[in-house]
């Protein structure tokens, strides 16, 4: 693997959070039970989710950089996306997805996320 | 069965000796693929993903091709031969997208890769949102820093989504087989002009990212 480095820094550690990901996803793919239709419609429920809670929160962050909302309504928005954020975070776990799971590749268009 | 390592042009240099490849052509696209290994039962382990991605490192040494995709299986030649002819224009243009390049990927972290870009112990919703924009406004200098100079050197580019806590910036670069060094020396340069950014660069791998349209 280490004639693959063509520029490296000499700490690689934090570039080796990698392997864990590997690990799952292989054990998830060995695992994986085609008769469970419910776990590849959450994943597309969950993806449409997750683009509009993107959507919106991007929305909130060119509003708060236009500076047109009040400390209070920030904190409130703010709130909502944590707690959107989290549930979201629940849902993938339940259902043993993760955060690149809930991408489409829309081919010419790129990813969706 | 047979295991489909890559789609290649027919014809092609001589097979390198490795896993007893073999050729099934059509109208000038060839499949390389090798009978399944007896050993190589359901146990699906990072060394077998490994023995997969020498076999097509070998033959991109001397070749252009589209990497399939690991664990893709068929009956046999003729199935293999059909799987290629029914998508033979699209994956002729593929290739030709791919021709006399490879690719190379970049991953970018952040001086404190331990913090994540959210800490886990905010309960205030703008303390939430300001680290938000801190995060999305770190990921555009990056961008701006180090994809969109080593975007100018490249055939194409994809950005992938960060995978890892503090990982400000995580893409692939289809890139000329000619120009892979020029490549490494502008990242390089660009480590040395932002020595609070840790670059790695690795490849030349198969072109996985730019196998489709």
């Amino acid at each position: 693997m280490r004639d693959k480095f063509l520029h490296a820094p000499e700490d690689l550690d934090p570039f080796a959070t990698e392997r864990p990901r590997l690990d799952d996803a292989l054990s998830r793919r060995v695992n994986a039970d085609p008769e469970r239709l419910e776990r590849g419609l959450a994943q597309l429920v969950l993806t449409v989710v997750e683009l509009l809670r993107q959507l919106m929160e991007r929305q909130a962050l060119r509003r708060i950089d236009g500076g047109g909302l009040s400390e209070d309504e920030i904190e409130r928005l703010g709130r909502t996306f944590m707690e959107l954020d989290k549930r979201m975070e629940q849902l993938r776990t339940e259902f043993g997805l993760d955060a690149e799971d809930l991408n489409l590749n829309l081919g010419p268009l790129g990813n969706l996320l | 069965m047979i295991d489909l390592y890559a789609i290649t042009d027919d014809p092609g240099p001589p097979l390198p000796d490795v896993a007893d490849l073999s050729m099934v052509a059509s109208h000038g696209l060839a499949v390389v693929c090798a009978p399944v290994a007896p050993s190589d039962g359901r146990e699906l382990t990072p060394e077998v993903l490994w023995r997969h991605e020498e076999v097509v490192e070998a033959l991109m040494e001397d070749r252009d091709l589209l990497p399939v995709r690991f664990g893709t299986r068929v009956e046999d030649e003729t199935a293999a031969a059909r799987a290629l002819g029914e998508r033979h224009d699209e994956l002729a243009r593929a290739l030709d997208r791919v021709r006399g390049a490879v690719e190379l990927s970049v991953r970018v972290m952040g001086e404190q890769p331990e913090e994540a870009p959210i800490p886990d112990d905010v309960t205030s919703g703008a303390d939430y949102l300001r680290a938000k924009v801190r995060s999305a406004a770190a990921h555009e200098e990056v961008v701006k820093a180090v994809h969109d100079p080593l975007n100018a050197d490249a055939r194409a580019s994809r950005e992938l989504g960060a995978s890892a806590p503090g990982e400000l910036l995580r893409a692939a670069y289809l890139v000329d087989r000619g120009r892979v060094s020029a490549f490494v020396d502008h990242v390089t340069l660009i480590q040395a002009a932002q020595p609070e950014l840790r670059l790695l660069c690795t490849g030349p791998w198969p072109p996985y990212s730019f196998t489709e349209a």
